[in-house]
């Protein structure tokens, strides 16, 4: 593995993201800033491998990926193909942006001796990618949430009018009424309901 | 609205007193309010506890004391709350044992070594969980036992527990040192042998302990509090009647409160288990003659300095840590 060239302009980041849509999304976002070189971790190669390929400046990395924990070996086990330190990015001053990449899922790690310039952004927009994909992916949660609650409803009134010989209004209402009386939600009444009827006790 | 205490766990049999303390409601009768993280990597529980998203883990020792050192991210004030568990790591080699059992030390141990790494055929890539694990220190000993230079003879590599299984199944690896249940079910489906582990290197030694932040540590009552619940949750841990439902428990999925453990593996490791290196649980607070071993042998590595070994001295044995009881009126 060549030595990088500090006085480059360049900065070469390396995205480790086992989702590969989001992976991919950020290096297209990254990439559009030409003082980048983005690389990407092929699909089965592990990342200390990748990291020992490429030697990059900077290493983005999905928390998810287990094998993080190998990037820590690379000093203690000093082999001859990186000897360079890796350390997590960033410094205690900025200990609110570390936790926001964590809370978003994302960790960063500096593979040079030094600081390289300009890595807070990096950072900051691989967080703000990451952000929007976990309020889409929340977003698809809760709404096959919501239908599945839909579903548990609705079989549940169904099952009381067959049972009561009424219509869906009457069902509804004291479904609703019931919930309110016991103060807790509806889909846990028509939940409590149905297992209820199974068990032979309606 | 209180906010809970995170509990950082890694899908091993050693994360069983925080799983059943959990799932048996015994936090929950100490006034604690909890929420166990299940977390991919070991680095995950050591950056979770040094960004301020853990407030406490199951952990080795190695790893809690570079953490604190920070020698691998900020340094953190960790405080060791509690032991949890004792032994348990196996030292799997893929193929076909050479001996019967277990490997001698000395020269018959060498000759076993010589004749497995002829049946492999390069030389041998070793994983353990992470560098600076017990499991690392564990295989050092063990080579070094049987006259195998570890720097020189051997590969070392790092991956989690729960991959090795299909690593030994594509000859990724050829051997590891790794905590239960993975050792055994290695055995269990024919992919690799015990040669050795924590009994043949280091009898009962102290393998994870409870580490908590310092600012739980700091909060009125809640550290003894934590170190009470675990100390019950560990005593039901030890008693061998309870390994059905522990094996159960911890077999269960993630959402449902276990670690998806492979069943019969577990239930051969819990104690009163006949695993040849079967887990033990350990009570009471983490005394320095628990990592003394540790801290000389990271020494020996160059891990820790003169100054760091001295300072390291003192941060087992907090004498203010008392058991309270867990009648509620009383918190």
């Amino acid at each position: 593995m060549k030595d990088v060239d500090r006085s480059r302009a360049s900065l070469k980041v390396l995205v480790a993201d086992a989702n590969s849509k989001r992976g991919h999304a950020l290096s297209q976002t990254l990439c559009a800033d030409t003082s980048l070189e983005v690389l990407t971790v092929p699909a089965g190669l592990a990342l200390i491998d990748a990291v020992q390929l490429h030697g990059p400046d900077v290493v983005l990395v999905d928390m998810e990926r287990a094998d993080r924990d190998a990037l820590d070996s690379i000093r203690a086990l000093s082999r001859s193909a990186l000897e360079r330190p890796v350390a997590l990015f960033v410094d205690e001053d900025d200990v609110e942006l570390m936790e926001t990449a964590f809370d978003t899922g994302i960790c960063s790690y500096n593979v040079l001796e030094a600081l390289p310039q300009d890595v807070k952004p990096l950072l900051r927009t691989a967080i703000a990618l990451y952000g929007r994909f976990r309020r889409v992916r929340d977003e698809l949660a809760e709404a096959q949430r919501a239908l599945a609650e839909r579903r548990i409803i609705e079989q549940a009134k169904r099952s009381f009018m067959k049972n009561e010989k009424t219509g869906e209004v009457q069902a509804h209402r004291w479904f609703q009424r019931r919930a309110m009386q016991t103060s807790r939600k509806l889909v846990i009444v028509a939940q409590e309901y149905l297992a209820a009827q199974k068990n032979g006790d309606v | 609205m209180t906010v809970p205490i995170r509990i950082g766990v890694m899908k091993l049999a050693d994360s069983a007193p925080v799983i059943m303390a959990q799932q048996k409601g015994i936090f929950a009768r100490y006034g604690l309010e909890t929420e166990i993280v299940v977390s991919p990597s070991w680095a995950n529980i050591a950056d979770g506890l040094a960004w301020n998203r853990l407030d406490a883990a199951v952990l080795f020792a190695p790893l809690a004391l570079m953490t604190i050192l920070g020698r691998r991210g900020h340094d953190t004030v960790l405080r060791p709350l509690s032991r949890i568990s004792r032994g348990g790591n196996t030292i799997m080699l893929r193929g076909t044992n050479p001996a019967e059992g277990v490997w001698r030390m000395g020269g018959e141990g060498r000759e076993m070594f010589d004749m497995w790494q002829a049946s492999v055929g390069r030389k041998p890539r070793i994983a353990v969980v992470h560098i600076y694990s017990t499991h690392l220190l564990i295989l050092r000993r063990f080579l070094k036992m049987i006259d195998v230079d570890i720097d020189r003879e051997v590969e070392i590599l790092v991956m989690p527990p729960t991959d090795m299984i299909s690593a030994f199944s594509k000859e990724e690896i050829d051997g590891c040192c790794v905590g239960a249940p993975w050792g055994t079910e290695a055995e269990r489906i024919g992919l690799a042998f015990c040669a050795g582990g924590s009994s043949t290197v280091l009898p009962a030694h102290i393998e994870k302990i409870l580490v908590v932040s310092d600012a739980l540590f700091r909060t009125t009552d809640t550290d003894q509090r934590m170190f009470s619940a675990m100390q019950e949750s560990l005593s039901f841990c030890q008693m061998s009647e309870h390994r059905d439902e522990i094996t159960e428990t911890l077999a269960l999925p993630l959402p449902e409160g276990g670690l998806m453990l492979p069943r019969q593996a577990t239930f051969r490791i819990l104690p009163g288990g006949a695993a040849q290196e079967a887990l033990g649980f350990a009570s009471g607070v983490v005394q320095p003659s628990d990592i003394k071993w540790i801290i000389n042998d990271m020494a020996t590595l160059g891990w820790l300095g003169h100054d760091d070994c001295s300072n390291l001295v003192f941060w087992t044995g907090s004498p203010d840590t008392r058991l309270v009881h867990a009648d509620t009126s009383s918190l």
